[in-house]
């Protein structure tokens, strides 16, 4: 919100106040304004939470005190828009000072005093760290072509929107979180998509690699493969989380607020996909995004739930309508469903569902949910009400129904699917993750 | 409830789970060196944090010497689906104790997180003097 209101006093000189949540007030106080938007930004913060709060409790936090100034709410509303400026609302240009370098080497210390440090810079992701010498970054550089220096993007996120990193600071990272060099081509992927989602609501991410990368560096899709039971997938797991916090800048708390964050957040669910149990008619994940079946593609993954079908699929009861009954309880705004390959096999051989299209198409007729479950989700509201105002059917026709209306959520193109698992089970995962378009690690090697 | 029991309800057979050997001296290769070592050698390593830059300084516009008699623009962002009833009970609030602000209630287009210039556009043009937006969470 913070951007809006520097638009509004810079380009039109109208003075703006932005009303917010504590979390936000000190994200836009802090880190944004010394960042990114360089304004001070008058704040009058709402008690948290509003959200879901009867209209009588937000009379009540109107009638009361500002969170920011402890003033009475509307007597610092009106504050913000009339009180002079002080000396620093009315600075331009360079700020005054300078954030501390980050020179290329650290001051030499002991092993322990640097976990400790690298721990407090929330460099970690509190389990101990390689730690990063010239001779283990070197090594690890060897796993591209790329130079060090070359720069990988220049938007990174929270701690400014104009700090470059490097194919070295990635290098460094990988030594950290235990890679092999063979991995760095995946991670330097995984890195050019920064930033990732973040959320209050507690997002999650998971990683999908396909094409034949797998099994040159020993990914797991097979037994387990969603466990910590294989190196190259915990790893790889674990750097994109230390890339997430180093790179991006996460601070939980600070740059991020995710209220109970996410268990799926220490590894990223990162696995490859069994692309050799596929029967013919299924694609794996990267050819469902476009991607030719030879190249290597790493996928992030964006959403919150990961629901398991809990037992082996029955014979009475068929395993897409296991399906739906999981899917039923996601918001309806995407799916991806990990299936073991015993699950593929069982669709074709009893349902006659032999390909994931087949799959898709009847998720989307058989799933339903009532418009009051659909609307009552914050989520979708946020993102798919003002859509639905704008008149983008079907949104605006489902916006006038009645709660116990029942809808359709999900069309076929939001539902894809991922294989994997090791046969021992006919067991699936239903999970609302929503893929990116996949990113070529073939670019990175 | 007997633990072979539970097992066997949960379709797992007791035995499976007490025979279940270990597979950890299996593990190919060594293991990574300790991170802790304990040692008091110092050791240099590279900096594995991003450099930055402060962002340049922009100044707030003026402020108003008064309210009264003003054009307010009160912008709900819509976030949450939650964020009308606080602008309403601030709408009410004007109405009740500042009669004499003009307030205008605007919804911004889009998600909480899109743009909208052409609101912005529309305020100055209109000879807002003054906005009001939120709520962010």
């Amino acid at each position: 919100m913070s951007r809006e209101t520097v638009e509004i006093e810079q380009k039109y000189h109208i003075p703006t106040v932005a009303l917010a949540g504590d979390n936000v007030v000190g994200f836009g106080l802090g880190p944004n304004f010394i960042y990114n938007t360089g304004m001070p930004t008058r704040f009058v913060g709402v008690p948290f939470p509003f959200s879901g709060q009867p209209r009588s409790v937000l009379a009540k936090y109107v009638a009361g005190k500002d969170m920011v100034s402890g003033k009475p709410f509307m007597q610092a509303v009106v504050d913000a828009l009339t009180k002079p400026r002080t000396a620093k609302e009315k600075l331009s240009g360079p700020a005054p000072d300078a954030p501390p370098p980050e020179p290329r080497l650290l001051a030499p210390d002991t092993p322990d005093n640097l976990q400790r440090l690298f721990m407090q810079r929330n460099w970690t992701d509190y389990n101990p760290v390689i730690l990063p010498t010239e001779e283990k970054v070197a090594a690890m550089l060897k796993g591209t072509s790329h130079r060090p220096d070359e720069v990988i993007k220049k938007a990174a996120g929270t701690f400014g929107t104009h700090r470059p990193f490097t194919v070295e600071k990635v290098a460094i990272i990988a030594v950290m979180a235990g890679a092999k060099p063979e991995y760095l081509p995946v991670l330097l992927a995984l890195s050019s998509r920064v930033p990732y989602s973040d959320s209050t609501t507690s997002i999650a991410h998971m990683v999908v690699v396909n094409g034949p990368i797998r099994q040159k560096i020993g990914m797991n899709s097979g037994m387990g493969a969603l466990g910590p039971d294989n190196e190259a997938n915990s790893v790889i797991g674990r750097s994109m989380t230390l890339i997430h916090k180093i790179i991006q800048g996460y601070v939980e708390g600070v740059t991020g607020f995710a209220s109970l964050s996410n268990p799926l957040r220490y590894d990223n669910l990162c696995f490859a996909e069994d692309e050799e149990s596929l029967p013919e008619g299924w694609q794996p994940l990267h050819v469902q995004m476009g991607h030719k079946p030879t190249d290597n593609v790493v996928t992030i993954f964006t959403g919150w739930n990961f629901i398991s079908s809990m037992s082996s699929i029955k014979p009475h009861y068929a395993p897409q309508m296991a399906m739906r009954d999981c899917m039923s309880a996601l918001s309806g705004m995407a799916s991806t469903l990990i299936l073991d390959p015993s699950v593929v096999q069982l669709l074709g051989d009893a349902q006659g569902i032999t390909t994931n299209a087949m799959l898709a198409d009847w998720l989307a007729k058989n799933v339903e949910k009532t418009a009051g479950e659909y609307w009552g989700n914050s989520t979708v509201w946020t993102v798919l009400a003002p859509l639905a105002r704008q008149g983008l059917k079907p949104y605006s026709d489902w916006l006038k129904l009645p709660d116990d209306a029942l809808i359709k959520p999900f069309t076929s193109d939001k539902i894809h699917t991922v294989v994997a698992g090791g046969k021992s089970a006919s067991v699936f995962f239903a999970t609302d993750l929503r893929p990116d378009r996949g990113t070529s690690i073939d670019e990175w090697a | 409830m007997d633990r072979r029991k539970m097992l066997a309800l949960l379709g797992v057979s007791p035995a499976l789970v007490a025979g279940t050997p270990s597979f950890a001296s299996a593990s190919p290769g060594p293991a990574p060196a300790a991170a802790s070592s304990g040692s008091n050698d110092l050791v240099t390593v590279m900096n594995p944090g991003i450099a930055t830059k402060y962002a340049l300084r922009k100044p707030l516009a003026p402020r108003l010497h008064t309210l009264e008699g003003k054009k307010i623009y009160l912008v709900d962002t819509d976030w949450d689906g939650q964020t009308s009833g606080v602008l309403q009970e601030m709408q009410a609030w004007f109405a009740q104790r500042m009669p004499s602000v003009k307030i205008v209630y605007k919804m911004k287009r889009g998600m909480f997180t899109t743009d909208d210039p052409g609101l912005w556009k529309e305020i100055a043009a209109s000879g807002g003097d003054g906005v009001i937006i939120g709520v962010a969470g």
